[in-house]
């Protein structure tokens, strides 16, 4: 007999089997406790800190009073001791004599001895009665007997209403969305996005996403013209950025493994060397000094072969045209091999678990110019022109949130001395406007 | 009991189309009573399919039935039609693939929706062959 519907189901990603009724279910469960939490958190927070501190300041009365003891009260918590301030004051109000332990509203500890001892030097106690030295002090009309020493508005107590906020943003944030996806299939879902995404799309790119959904407009290769031809291409991914990336490898990576290093060699040094740890430390060493000499090779590259620019006479590219590239080497090397290609990779996105994963699949490269044996000199770099045509029949650029297209001019060489580099520079490629079916 | 499904017929049983072209044909759904449905929709959309999470997008989008003040008869076809975009063309890769496709949904007061899809390809871009990479 066929169920009505599973309790739970394989899941990847975004695909799920399984009830979905349920799955909303669930979800709206857990937004709605967020902001069940937050609400009662917040009103709890507001009606014992933000009330009674704007009660002190805008509803409790103003008299006198004298100190006749003070005292520091002294806790202890998970973060230790906790000091706080107290006075003992004696106030009248309608002939009525009242005594109080006080000093502000909060009656909060601090874990600082110093500044609680600095308060409590700031208020005299009256040794002589018929000699008694005033304070002011702010009593409650509504109960006399409750009264404050200081009053005033810390900004800091708002800070612990972020908890609470954030509970009620995620919280109602989800629920909202929960709701409104409530009943609605994927593709009215898909549809509802769609609509709210070209309602926006108002600007001076917004034609061209329409007319060619999740093809890159490109704006960010067109923004920088060129010296020669129409357009200098953006370098991919900078080589700067790059040698960040593996120098922060290789500080984090050696900056651990230094720590063990030091306890193993002082175990050496002191006479009882730890052979196990010494031994299993060996690998992640390696490692290190591997990624050391990776830092260096890349800094010698990056600072050894000079940058490369690509000039293009148009763009986006169009299938089946024509187009002029310029492509200039700086530096002072000798370069053993220069090859300029046209490159198109696939790229995938996937959640497996609680990870991301991203995959890259090359599926088309040609060459479209090569030397081979030549001099870069100082203040003097290489150029050579070349065309470059836009495949008639490939796959054009494409983008969206999992899954993309990318084409891209690769500069790929070997250099005497600093060994292979490359250098990509991505381009769009625009499908044909119109019937494209043959 | 009969099982209740959808079928879907493209105007001259045609499977590929060029960007700007016109998609037309027509639906109906077999085994569903008029008083069963809550809402029919039809989408005509792209989906990707391939080592990537799924991406989705819906060209075009209409939802009828008595939800919407109107009283359909599931039994009878009922016709579609969409100029269809420039892209995203259907594309077979090696990690990523791109599908085409008209989907009709049947939203029934109780129980499970009855859905079918019937594909189609947009463009004429050749699959990638694996010695390609």
């Amino acid at each position: 007999m066929a169920r009505n519907f599973r309790y739970y189901g394989k899941k990847r990603g975004d695909r799920r089997t399984g009830s979905r009724m349920l799955g909303s279910v669930g979800e709206m469960i857990f937004y709605a406790a967020f902001l069940l939490l937050g609400c009662v958190s917040g009103a709890m927070l507001f009606s014992f800190i933000a009330i009674p501190q704007w009660r002190v300041n805008n509803e409790f009365v103003r008299s006198t009073c004298v100190v006749l003891e003070k005292r520091i009260n002294e806790t202890a918590d998970d973060d230790g001791p906790q000091y706080r301030p107290e006075f003992r004051i004696r106030y009248e109000i309608d002939e009525v004599t009242y005594l109080a332990w006080t000093y502000d509203i909060h009656m909060s500890h601090s874990g600082s001895r110093e500044n609680a001892q600095q308060i409590l030097a700031r208020f005299a106690v009256t040794e002589d009665p018929n000699d008694p030295i005033d304070y002011y002090c702010w009593y409650d009309p509504t109960s006399p007997e409750k009264a404050v020493l200081v009053r005033g508005t810390s900004w800091w107590i708002w800070l612990v209403f972020i908890v609470p906020a954030s509970f009620v943003l995620i919280g109602g944030g989800g629920l909202i969305y929960s709701v409104l996806r409530w009943g609605k299939s994927a593709e009215r879902r898909a549809a509802m996005v769609q609509h709210a995404i070209q309602r926006d799309l108002f600007d001076a790119n917004g034609k061209t996403t329409r007319e060619f959904p999740n093809v890159p407009n490109g704006v960010d290769i067109t923004n920088s013209p060129g010296t020669t031809l129409a357009y200098r291409l953006p370098i991919g991914a900078s080589p700067a950025w790059k040698l960040l990336v593996v120098l922060l490898a290789c500080v984090l990576w050696n900056g651990i493994v230094s720590v063990f290093v030091v306890i193993a060699v002082g175990g050496h040094l002191e006479g009882h060397p730890d052979w196990g740890l010494s031994v299993f430390l060996l690998p992640f060493m390696a490692v290190g000094i591997a990624l050391v000499v990776f830092l260096v090779r890349q800094l010698m590259v990056t600072t050894g072969v000079g940058p490369t620019t690509i000039e293009i006479s148009d763009h986006p590219l169009l299938p089946g045209k024509q187009y002029e590239l310029l492509v200039s080497q700086s530096g002072r090397l000798r370069v053993n091999s220069l090859c300029v290609s046209l490159v198109c990779n696939e790229q995938a996105t996937y959640r497996q678990g609680t990870d991301t994963r991203r995959e890259t699949r090359l599926v088309h490269r040609r060459e479209i110019y090569r030397r081979e044996g030549f001099e870069v000199g100082r203040g003097l770099p290489f150029e050579a022109r070349c065309n470059l045509t836009a495949p008639e029949a490939a796959m054009h650029s494409f983008k969206a949130d999992h899954n993309e297209i990318q084409w891209q001019v690769v500069v790929a060489g070997n250099a005497a001395g600093w060994g292979d580099f490359q250098r990509s520079f991505p381009v769009i490629l625009r499908p044909a406007a119109g019937n494209n079916n043959t | 009991m009969t099982d209740s499904l959808a079928i879907i017929r493209f105007d001259g049983n045609g499977r590929v189309y060029g960007a700007g072209d016109t998609l037309s044909g027509e639906y109906r759904f077999n085994g569903v009573l008029p008083a069963q449905i809550k809402a029919v929709e039809v989408s005509v959309l792209w989906y990707s399919e391939g080592k990537g999470d799924e991406d989705m997008a819906v060209h075009e989008f209409w939802r009828s039935g008595p939800d919407e003040g109107e009283r359909i008869d599931p039994s009878r076809p009922a016709q579609f039609t969409t100029t269809l975009p420039n892209c995203p063309l259907s594309y077979e890769g090696l990690i990523v693939k791109i599908r085409w496709c008209v989907r009709v949904r049947a939203i029934l007061h109780r129980g499970k929706d009855v859905v079918a899809q019937k594909s189609f390809r947009l463009g004429g871009v050749p699959a990638v062959e694996v010695s390609a990479s």
